[in-house]
C-alpha cells in the first residue's frame, strides 16, 4: 500500500487513536489539520492538554515509524486495505457527514464516487413478506445500476445483499458495512454472502481488523450505512427497531428516507408504517419509486413475459388463476377443478419454468 | 395326594405350558409355592384359600405344596389362581383329576370364588392350541377374546363352584360359540370424506399409504393435521385375520382387551403425547412390555408436535422404523415385539405456529425457527419419505368446500397399488415401495429419460439434498403404481417432487 505523507499520518492517527472519530477530528483541528504535527506532538508527549493522561501515554508509545510499518504490514497479511479520509478511494458522500471515520478498513474494491448508493435496512427477524420485498427491491435496484448498501446482519440485511447480488449484469451491486473488523464475519452464517460481496463490491468498517462485534458498534455503524448512501430504504422495522435509528441518521445527514409499507396488524411493520404516517419517509412500492427520486426513470416494469402459447392446458389454467395474486394449494385445487395429483405435477413444471414461486404455507404466486 | 393341572405362562408374546403340581398331605398346616413365582403369584395363596372355602369346598388341614413347572421360568400375574385352586381340589379328592384332563385353566380368583379375567388371554389360547389342549376354562369376560381360535373349546366359568359342577358333569358344560373373523369387521369412526378441502394433504396421505411411506404434516394450528392423521387407518387395506391376530396378541399382553369384544379388528391408531418416555414409546419396564410402537403394529403411530418429543426418544424410533420390530432386553426378561407401523408426524412450521400463515403473522425470530426445526435430525427426516404442508381453513372455506371421496374409494385404489407392488416384489421378500433398498431402487425405479431430466432440473432449482433423491424415486414409483403404470412418467416425478420440496424450503436455506 503506497501512502502519501498525509495519508500515512492520518492512518497512524486512525490506528493509534482507535475508531473515535470525534477525538481524532479534535486533534486534527488543534494542529491545523496536519496529521504529521499530531504525530510529532504525540512523540514528544505533548498531547496531555488535548486528552486524558493514559490515552496520551498510549499515543506517545505508538508514535513511531516502526509502529506504522508494523500496522501496514499486518494489514497486508490480513488482506485488508485501508482508506484514509485523504485517500482517493474514500467515498466522497461519507466525507459530508458530521463525523466521518478517519480511516476505513475494507476488503474488496472501494470507489470515491458510487453511481447511486442506496442503503437498505430492516429487522433482523423479517416475515416472509419482508424478506421477499427486500430481495426483490434490492435486485431491481441493482439491476438499474444502484449500489445497495447494507449491514450484512441476519434478516433484511442479508436479504438486501442477496437480492443485489442476484443482479448479474451489475458490476458493483453492493457494499456491506460491518460492526466488527472487516475480516470478522458476524454472524458466521452469512459467510457465503460475505465472500460474494467482497468479490463484487466491498465490505467496509471503521473498526480495525480482528475487532469483535459489540452492541455499541452497531449504532455507530448505522451512521456509516446512511452516510455512504443517497437514501435509506427501511423494509420492515418494529416500533423500536435499530433500523429506525439508521433512518434518523439518514435524515440528520440530509439523506432521503424510504419505507416499505406493511399490514396494519403486522407488528414488524409498525415502525415503517409510522415513518410513512409522519411524512418522514416516502412510501415505496417498487424500485421505480426510489429511482424516480434520483431522476432515473426505469422503463415500465413488466412481468417476465410468459407466452401462454407454450403452456399446456393445465399450466395455462393455473397461470391464469394466479394472475390476480397469491393462492394456496387448496384454493387452486378448488378453483381449477384439477385433481391433487395433476395439480401437483403442474405446479412443479410451472415452478421449474420459473413462472411461479412457492412460499411457506404452500402458497403460490407468479 | 398329588394332582397335575395345565396352565400357561407368557414371556412377551410367546409363552410356555405350565404344569401346576399340587401335593397335599399331613403335617403342620403350611402353604409352599415354588417355581419362580412373582409377588402376584405368591399372593394367590390367600385368594385361593378364601375362594375354596367360600365356594363350599374344604381347604386341606395339612401341608400344601404347589410347584409351577418348569421351575426355572419366571411366572407372573394372577392367572395361576384358578389352576392352583382346581389342583388343590383334585389333590384332596374333592374333584377327580381325570376330569381335568384336556383342560387348561386360566384365571384369577375373587375371594368369593368368582373367576376374573386376566391379560394376555389370546396368546395363551394360541399356546393351548399349539400344545393340543382341547378346552380352556376361563372367565366369561375373557371368552370373546379367546373364541377366535378355531380348534380350542372355550369354557367360560363364572365361579369356581359352577366350574367344578360342569367338570363333574352335574351341569352341562357351557361352551362359548367359536366366532369367524367376519363378525369382527368394524367401521372406522373417522372417514376421509369428513375432511373438507385439504385435497393436497389427502392426496399425499393416499400416496403415503399406497407405498407404505411415512408422512410428515407441517401446518399452522387448526389446519387439520390431527384429523387427517386420524382418518388414515380408514384408507389402509383391510386387516387380514393373521394380522388381526398378531395385533390382538400384542394388545392382549398389555391387558388392554379385558372385557372388550375380543379381537382388535380396526387398524390401530396410537397417538402418544409428546411427554411420553422412551419406555412407554419403545417398550420396556421390568416385565419388558410392548410400547406404543408395538401397539401401533399394522396401524398408524401419530406423533403430534413432533419436535417437542425428547430427542433421545425420537432417535430410539429410528431402528424399529427400519426393522419393523423391536427387541427389548431387561434383566428379568427379553422380548421381541413386532413394530411395523406407519409413522405420521405432525408439526407446526415454527414455535408460534403461524409461519407462512396468511391470517396471523408469525412472531418467531429466524433463530427460534431454525432451532425448532433442527430438533428433527437429518437421519430422522431421512426416514420420512413424504412431507406435506397444510394451510389453515377458514369457516367460509369449510362451508363451501367439496368433501371429496369416501375412504372406501381411496382404499380401493390403495389396494390395487399395493397388489401391484406385492406382485412385483414377490421375489425380493418385501411388500411395498418404502421398503426398497438402494440396490432395488436401481432395479425397479427406472425413470423415463424425460422424467430423469426433470429430476435433474429439480436438484439444481430446488437445491435438493442427495438423500432426497432416492426418496423422490420411491415416491414416484408409488405414484406410478397408483396410476397403474409400470413406467415412471415425468408427471409422476413432478408430483413426487412436491412432496419433497419442503426439505429445501424448511431445512435448507433458512437464515
Amino acid at each position: 500500500m503506497k501512502l502519501s505523507e498525509k495519508e500515512r499520518y492520518l492512518f497512524w492517527l486512525g490506528v493509534a487513536n482507535g475508531p473515535g472519530a470525534a477525538r481524532s477530528r479534535k486533534l486534527l483541528e488543534a494542529f491545523g489539520d496536519d496529521p504529521k504535527a499530531v504525530f510529532e506532538a504525540a512523540a514528544r508527549g505533548d498531547l496531555h492538554e488535548h486528552m486524558k493522561g493514559d490515552v496520551a501515554e498510549l499515543m506517545k508509545k505508538r508514535a513511531s515509524e516502526r509502529y506504522i510499518e508494523r500496522c501496514l504490514k499486518r494489514l497486508e497479511e490480513l488482506d485488508v486495505s485501508a482508506a484514509t479520509i485523504a485517500s482517493r478511494a474514500y467515498p466522497e458522500l461519507l466525507k459530508e457527514i458530521y463525523d466521518p471515520p478517519v480511516v476505513l478498513y475494507y476488503r474488496g474494491t472501494l470507489y470515491p464516487q458510487l453511481r447511486l448508493p442506496v442503503a437498505m435496512v430492516g429487522t433482523r427477524e423479517p416475515s416472509e413478506y419482508g424478506r421477499r420485498a427486500a430481495v426483490e427491491l434490492a435486485r431491481a435496484l441493482a439491476e438499474s445500476g444502484v449500489c445497495v448498501v447494507s449491514g450484512l446482519a441476519y434478516g433484511i440485511d442479508r436479504a438486501a445483499a442477496e437480492g443485489a447480488l442476484e443482479a448479474k449484469d451489475s458490476a458493483y451491486p453492493t457494499i456491506a458495512v460491518l460492526g466488527s473488523g472487516p475480516d470478522v464475519v458476524y454472524p458466521e452464517a452469512n459467510r457465503d454472502v460475505y465472500e460474494k460481496v467482497v468479490a463484487r463490491g466491498a465490505v467496509v468498517s471503521e473498526y480495525m481488523p480482528g475487532t469483535e462485534p459489540k452492541a455499541m458498534h452497531f449504532p455507530m455503524r448505522n451512521r456509516i450505512i446512511s452516510g455512504l448512501a443517497r437514501g435509506v430504504v427501511v423494509v420492515e422495522a418494529g416500533e423500536k427497531s435499530g433500523a429506525l435509528i439508521t433512518a434518523d441518521c439518514a435524515l440528520e445527514q440530509g439523506r432521503d428516507a424510504f419505507a416499505v409499507p406493511g399490514r396494519l396488524t403486522d407488528l414488524k411493520s409498525a415502525g415503517t408504517n409510522a415513518l410513512i404516517r409522519s411524512g418522514m419517509a416516502k412510501l415505496v412500492q417498487s424500485a421505480a419509486d426510489i429511482l424516480e427520486e434520483y431522476g432515473i426513470v426505469k422503463r415500465k416494469e413488466e412481468k417476465p413475459g410468459v407466452d401462454t402459447g407454450t403452456l399446456c392446458f393445465e399450466e395455462e389454467l393455473v397461470y391464469r388463476l394466479l394472475v390476480p395474486g397469491e393462492r394456496s394449494f387448496d384454493e387452486l385445487c378448488e378453483l381449477s377443478g384439477l385433481s391433487a395429483a395433476l395439480l401437483n405435477s403442474t405446479l412443479t413444471s410451472l415452478e421449474f419454468s420459473g413462472i411461479i414461486k412457492q412460499s411457506p404455507g404452500r402458497l403460490f404466486s407468479l | 395326594m398329588l394332582s397335575r393341572i395345565a396352565s400357561y405362562g407368557l414371556s412377551g408374546l410367546e409363552g410356555f405350558l405350565v404344569r401346576v403340581e399340587v401335593d397335599s398331605g399331613g403335617g403342620i398346616p403350611a402353604f409352599e409355592l415354588v417355581g419362580l413365582p412373582d409377588a402376584a403369584v405368591r399372593e394367590s395363596k390367600e385368594r385361593v384359600h378364601s375362594a375354596i372355602r367360600n365356594s363350599g369346598f374344604a381347604y386341606p388341614q395339612g401341608r400344601v405344596t404347589v410347584n409351577l413347572a418348569p421351575a426355572d421360568q419366571r411366572k407372573e400375574g394372577s392367572v395361576y389362581d384358578l389352576p392352583i385352586a382346581v389342583g388343590i381340589l383334585a389333590a384332596t379328592g374333592q374333584l377327580d383329576e381325570k376330569l381335568t384332563e384336556g383342560f387348561m385353566f386360566l384365571g384369577e380368583l375373587a375371594l368369593d370364588g368368582g373367576v376374573r379375567p386376566v391379560a394376555g388371554i389370546l396368546p395363551m389360547v394360541i399356546g393351548a392350541y399349539n400344545e393340543r389342549i382341547a378346552s380352556v376354562a376361563l372367565s366369561p369376560e375373557n371368552a370373546a377374546e379367546a373364541s377366535y381360535i378355531d380348534g380350542v373349546r372355550v369354557v367360560p366359568a363364572a365361579n369356581l363352584r359352577s366350574l367344578v359342577a360342569m367338570l363333574k358333569g352335574g351341569v352341562p358344560l357351557e361352551v362359548f360359540p367359536p366366532r369367524g373373523w367376519d363378525n369382527a369387521r368394524v367401521a372406522y369412526s373417522s372417514d376421509f370424506s369428513d375432511i373438507k378441502g385439504q385435497q393436497g394433504a389427502k392426496r399425499a396421505a393416499e400416496v403415503a399409504v399406497a407405498g407404505g411411506h411415512n408422512l410428515l404434516l407441517v401446518g399452522t394450528p387448526g389446519s387439520g393435521k390431527t384429523m387427517l392423521a386420524r382418518s388414515i387407518p380408514s384408507i389402509l387395506p383391510e386387516l387380514s385375520f393373521a394380522e388381526a391376530l398378531e395385533i390382538t396378541k400384542i394388545h392382549s399382553v398389555t391387558g388392554a382387551l379385558k372385557g372388550k369384544d375380543g379381537m382388535v379388528a380396526e387398524r390401530p391408531f396410537r397417538a402418544p403425547h409428546h411427554s411420553a418416555s422412551g419406555v412407554s414409546l419403545i417398550g420396556g419396564g421390568p416385565k419388558a412390555l410392548p410400547g406404543e410402537i408395538s401397539l401401533a403394529h399394522y396401524g398408524v403411530l401419530f406423533l403430534d408436535e413432533f419436535p417437542e418429543f425428547p430427542k433421545d426418544v425420537l432417535e430410539a424410533l429410528r431402528q424399529p422404523l427400519e426393522d419393523g420390530f423391536v427387541t427389548i432386553a431387561r434383566a428379568a426378561a427379553r422380548s421381541t415385539y413386532p413394530a411395523d407401523f406407519m409413522l405420521v408426524a405432525a408439526m407446526n412450521p415454527c414455535p408460534c405456529g403461524f409461519f407462512g400463515s396468511r391470517v396471523t403473522p408469525c412472531r418467531c425470530t429466524a433463530q427460534q425457527i431454525l432451532r425448532y426445526r433442527n430438533k428433527i435430525s437429518g437421519p430422522m427426516l431421512d426416514r420420512i419419505d413424504i412431507h406435506v404442508e397444510m394451510s389453515e381453513v377458514g369457516y367460509a372455506d369449510i362451508a363451501g368446500r367439496s368433501t371429496g371421496e369416501k375412504s372406501e374409494v381411496v382404499r380401493a385404489r390403495v389396494n390395487a397399488a399395493r397388489a401391484l407392488q406385492a406382485r412385483r416384489y414377490r421375489k425380493e421378500g418385501i411388500l411395498f415401495n418404502a421398503q426398497l433398498t438402494n440396490r432395488m431402487t436401481g432395479v425397479y425405479c427406472v425413470l423415463e429419460p424425460e422424467a430423469e431430466a426433470l429430476l435433474k432440473k429439480a436438484f439444481s432449482t430446488l437445491k435438493l439434498s442427495a438423500r432426497a433423491y432416492t426418496r423422490i424415486l420411491k415416491v414416484s414409483r408409488t405414484i406410478a403404481d397408483l396410476d397403474g403404470s409400470e413406467n415412471i412418467l415425468p408427471a409422476h416425478v413432478a408430483e413426487a417432487i412436491q412432496y419433497r420440496s419442503l426439505e429445501s424450503k424448511y431445512w435448507g436455506t433458512l437464515r
